[in-house]
């Protein structure tokens, strides 16, 4: 008989999200068809074991083998997680998050910090995160005026910006946007919205994207990796390499598909941000990028070839 | 026997006298909840640390209770059987079931020792908008775990001298008056 | 091992130790370290750490020191025995009419909080004194505060749906449009229960004697004490409703209520604050530990493949798909009887709702007979959290054994109503149907 290698999975994502199916249960197939069964992925969703926030310390103590999170969550040990869980308006398109994460070599970054922690890094995709709100954002006024739910960079950024942000968890996410407590909040884009109803209580879905990045991470523990045979080590990496592609251009056509859903079903509108409040709004973003620069030696590089990268876009 | 009679009442005072201090940061943390609604709602001003500060508190709060709880006799057990057994009898099984207690105060402050070292090493913040250090809430779950494995210490030792009919221990400063539910 | 044997030993300890007479945080604690040492080795105590440190940063928990505190402060400055002192001279005239106002309480508690625990202390802090003083049996008093205490997560807002909603991909609003009626029908269920009881059987709870009925004039003055009650109900109830606070900031609108019945009373002073501080930190450090080591509890048996269990379970099942539904149901039910209730969902969820849509049942349904079945898990022996809360709070006099025994007609009674729902389940589904 041969030998089968259980790996304990820890996701971020709840068991309803369409990214624990599509992305975790298809890496699992994929990984267990291709080794034939000699590794084997076993499961959990959010929070069953670990608080999202300690997965990555989980894996990287080799508790779990394996894991999903957000750098956010990983920010104590990976001086890139700000960059990599996404500097506000900087990208305009999903495939120069992509191009920046995998030709500009902002990727390999990402894994040589994390090898430091004995945890193999993988970007699941990049996606956008963008907002809903119950009230048309049509000037400047407008934006100020809000009380936003948010969390982590984007509640600084948009702080700073002169909106009124809190953060409530999100279970209390849906009861404070239906009573007013706040008008405003990002779960990820249309597809998180919409898993949390919050488009029953805010009708305006808000483009462009707050950011556009690589939010959601595979980590994996070396010495996991490290035990099984080389080629069993390479079918796994390969897989991840693979996914990635996959899911960032899956991940586009759902998000488009739910949008469009609730602006069927819901009656929920595209609010597209008049052009000096994305004007006022990239100068802001543009200055907090600096203090994620100013994280690490590594981080101020990744920011260098970032704006590089944006200034031969014509962005900067 | 002396020592052992200083060192129980000893930790049960050092318990209480920690627990009435922490038991105040309830006013601290209704006035933070307070603030924030006061500021969120007549001033359209909510703040980035009120609700978070608060949540620290609570966690420092809750962590730091278990020894004051165990100095009172507070944490709940079911005494179907137990309540029949004489009080020797009760010693011996309280003796026997601390294994479960030990376990599990033991794995806790050997791993939240390990995890709040690490949050100190990195000066861990919470990168929220407001982005306080949250080493200090951590390094308080082996703090609060310490507390109450001193008191259950404290427990083992008084069994032991009840199950062996070594000395009856006078009571230990349990309850003063206004404290009695 | 396979997982069935692992389940039975790990529930067989937990047993074990907590008729041994250890506190319950303890054998929690203690026997998911055993258990984590045999299936997975000493690194996995981390998630012990984890855990705690998990609980420590949910802030959906800290409305429970803060409705406490009210409670207290409630209880201290006479604002309590005077509600009652109303009830009794209103209702007292009935049998059983305390309970019922109790429950009444109850109803509006849970219309306010989101979790089970708060109102479970908080109303055994209020109503159990007053009501074993006008000579209530014991566990008369002690089930209703039990069943009426675990109204928070069935009667909106309730963090439970907010949760079953996120697993189950189903909105939350209509999770709590599909809790109101159900709601209403569990509290007149209940309601109707305790009538009867006491109708039959006076001496669970007597009738004031006519002589001490008071007059009219008598009556009228005693409204008085419902003012400031009702003052809180409407601070607390406005601001979440008004969109003034979340459900959790609203515990501190109760507390500022509070103080200023304490005032009104003239009994705002630092003794009474510092006692309720003291009483309140009590409690919480009780419940806030049995937390600690739940989730702990709840992690480590998921850890061994909790899941796998349920796959097997459902495997094969005879009896079509009512004898499916209703074993899930009995599934939840055993198991509410020994795990925390968040662990339940995570543990059977994902293998149930698939299951339960493809059968063609409305998951806003069947959502709701979870719920229930979370609330009937609160209070069934042998770990149910209200139990254990409830045993912090009262006298001495009282025994786990009493506050085992109490509930039993009270889990009934919820039986009832969730067989009700089964069978018509338009009170679960018509108002999320008309309202979205
Ligand atoms: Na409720
Ligand atoms: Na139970």
């Amino acid at each position: 008989a041969q030998d089968v290698t259980t790996w304990r999975v820890q996701s971020h994502w709840p068991a309803s999200s369409s990214s624990y199916e599509d992305s975790l249960v298809r890496l699992k197939n994929v990984i267990e068809e291709r080794t034939e069964g000699r590794v084997q992925l076993q499961l959990f969703e959010a929070g069953a074991l670990f608080k999202a926030q300690e997965t990555f310390n989980a894996v990287s103590r080799g508790i779990l083998q394996m894991g999903t999170i957000s750098p956010g969550y990983a920010q104590d040990k990976m001086t890139l997680a700000g960059i990599a869980s996404g500097l506000p308006f900087a990208f305009h398109n999903v495939w120069e998050a992509a191009y920046f994460h995998k030709n500009l070599g902002f990727e390999k970054m990402l894994q040589e910090e994390a090898a430091q922690y004995g945890v193999y890094w993988a970007t699941d995709k990049v996606y956008p995160t963008e907002m809903v709100v119950k009230n048309p954002i049509n000037s400047w006024e407008d934006f100020t005026k809000l009380k936003i739910r948010s969390s982590g960079a984007l509640q600084k950024f948009l702080d700073d910006a002169g909106a009124s942000t809190t953060y409530l968890p999100g279970s209390e996410l849906y009861p404070a946007l239906d009573t007013g407590v706040v008008d405003g909040a990002h779960w990820g884009a249309a597809q998180g919205a919409a898993s949390m109803s919050l488009y029953e209580v805010a009708k305006y879905h808000v483009k462009p994207a707050l950011n556009i990045a690589g939010t959601d991470v595979i980590i994996v523990s070396q010495k996991a990796l490290d035990k099984l045979s080389e080629k069993d080590q390479e079918i796994v990496k390969q897989a991840l390499d693979e996914q990635f592609w996959y899911r960032t251009n899956e991940y586009q056509y759902q998000e488009r598909v739910a949008l469009s859903k609730a602006m069927q079903e819901q009656g929920v509108q595209v609010n597209t941000l008049p052009d000096d409040v994305q004007q006022r709004l990239t100068e802001v973003a543009q200055k907090s990028w600096d203090e994620e620069g100013k994280r690490s030696e590594k981080a101020a590089e990744a920011l260098d070839k970032l704006k590089t990268f944006l200034g031969e876009l014509g962005y900067l | 026997m002396r020592l052992i009679h200083a060192y129980v009442n000893g930790i049960t005072r050092l318990n209480i006298f920690l627990g009435r201090w922490v038991a105040y940061l309830i006013f601290v943390i209704f006035l933070l909840l307070i603030f924030e609604v006061f500021m969120r709602y007549l001033f359209s001003a909510p703040t980035s640390w009120t609700n978070e500060l608060g949540q620290m508190l609570f966690g420092l709060y809750i962590v730091l209770s278990g020894g004051y709880v165990m100095a009172h006799r507070g944490h709940v057990n079911v005494d179907l059987l137990y309540s029949a057994f004489s009080r020797r009898t009760q010693a011996w099984v309280d003796i026997f079931t601390s294994s479960m207690f030990f376990l599990f105060t033991l794995a806790l402050l050997y791993f939240g020792s390990s995890m709040a070292w690490e949050s100190v090493q990195s000066m861990e913040t919470s990168y929220s908008a407001w982005n306080p250090p949250i080493w200090p809430i951590k390094l308080a779950i082996p703090v609060g775990t310490l507390l109450l494995l001193l008191q259950g210490i404290a427990k083992l030792l008084e069994d032991v001298i009840v199950a062996l009919n070594l000395q009856p221990v006078a009571d230990t400063p349990k309850s003063s008056p206004e404290e009695t539910q | 091992m396979s997982i069935e044997i692992t389940t039975l030993l790990f529930f067989l300890s937990l047993i074990f130790f907590l008729v041994l007479g250890l506190p319950l945080a303890f054998v929690l604690g203690g026997v998911s370290v055993l258990f984590l040492y045999f299936t997975w080795g000493v690194d996995s105590f981390y998630m012990v750490a984890t855990q705690m440190w998990g609980t420590m940063e949910s802030f959906t928990l800290v409305a429970i020191p803060l409705f406490v505190f009210m409670a207290m402060l409630l209880e201290r400055t006479g604002v309590a025995r005077d509600l009652y002192r109303m009830m009794h001279l209103w209702c007292g005239g009935v049998r059983g009419g305390l309970a019922v106002g109790t429950l009444g309480i109850c109803a509006v508690f849970g219309a306010m909080v989101g979790i089970s625990g708060a109102a479970v202390v908080a109303m055994g802090t209020i109503a159990l004194p007053a009501m074993l003083e006008r000579g209530y049996d014991k566990r008369m008093v002690l089930g209703c505060i039990n069943a009426g205490g675990g109204w928070g997560i069935l009667i909106p807002p309730s963090i439970m749906m907010i949760l079953y909603a996120m697993i189950s991909g189903v909105s939350v609003g209509k999770m709590f449009a599909a809790g109101v009626l159900p709601g209403i029908l569990l509290v007149a269920l209940t309601v109707t229960y305790v009538l009867v009881r006491s109708y039959l059987q006076p001496h669970m709870a007597p009738a004031l004697p006519p002589e001490e009925r008071g007059s009219w004039g008598d009556k009228l003055r005693a409204v008085r004490a419902v003012l400031l009650p009702i003052g809180i109900v409407v601070m607390v109830l406005g601001s979440i409703i008004g969109g003034i606070t979340t459900p959790t900031e609203a515990a501190a609108m109760g507390v500022l209520g509070a103080l200023i019945s304490a005032a009104v009373y003239r009994k705002l002073n630092w003794d009474i604050l510092q006692e309720a501080a003291i009483r309140t930190f009590k409690l919480t450090g009780m419940i806030a530990w049995i937390l600690f080591a739940a989730h702990a509890f709840s992690a480590a048996y998921q850890g061994m493949g909790a899941q796998m269990l349920i796959e097997d379970l459902m495997m094969g099942l005879p009896g079509g798909r009512w004898g499916i539904i209703i074993t899930m149901i009995v599934i939840v039910f055993f198991m509410g009887m020994l795990l925390d209730p968040v662990g339940i969902m995570l543990i059977t969820l994902p293998v149930f709702l698939p299951i339960v849509n493809s059968l063609g049942f409305d998951p806003i349904w069947f959502g709701i007979l979870f719920v229930i079945n979370m609330e009937i898990g609160y209070m069934t022996p042998p770990f149910g959290f209200n139990l254990f809360y409830l045993k912090g709070i009262v006298p001495p006099s009282i025994t786990m054994r009493d506050i085992y025994w109490s509930v039993i007609p009270f889990v009934i009674v919820n039986l009832i109503g969730m067989g009700i729902i089964m069978a018509f389940p338009e009170i679960a589904t018509y108002l999320p149907d008309t309202l979205f």
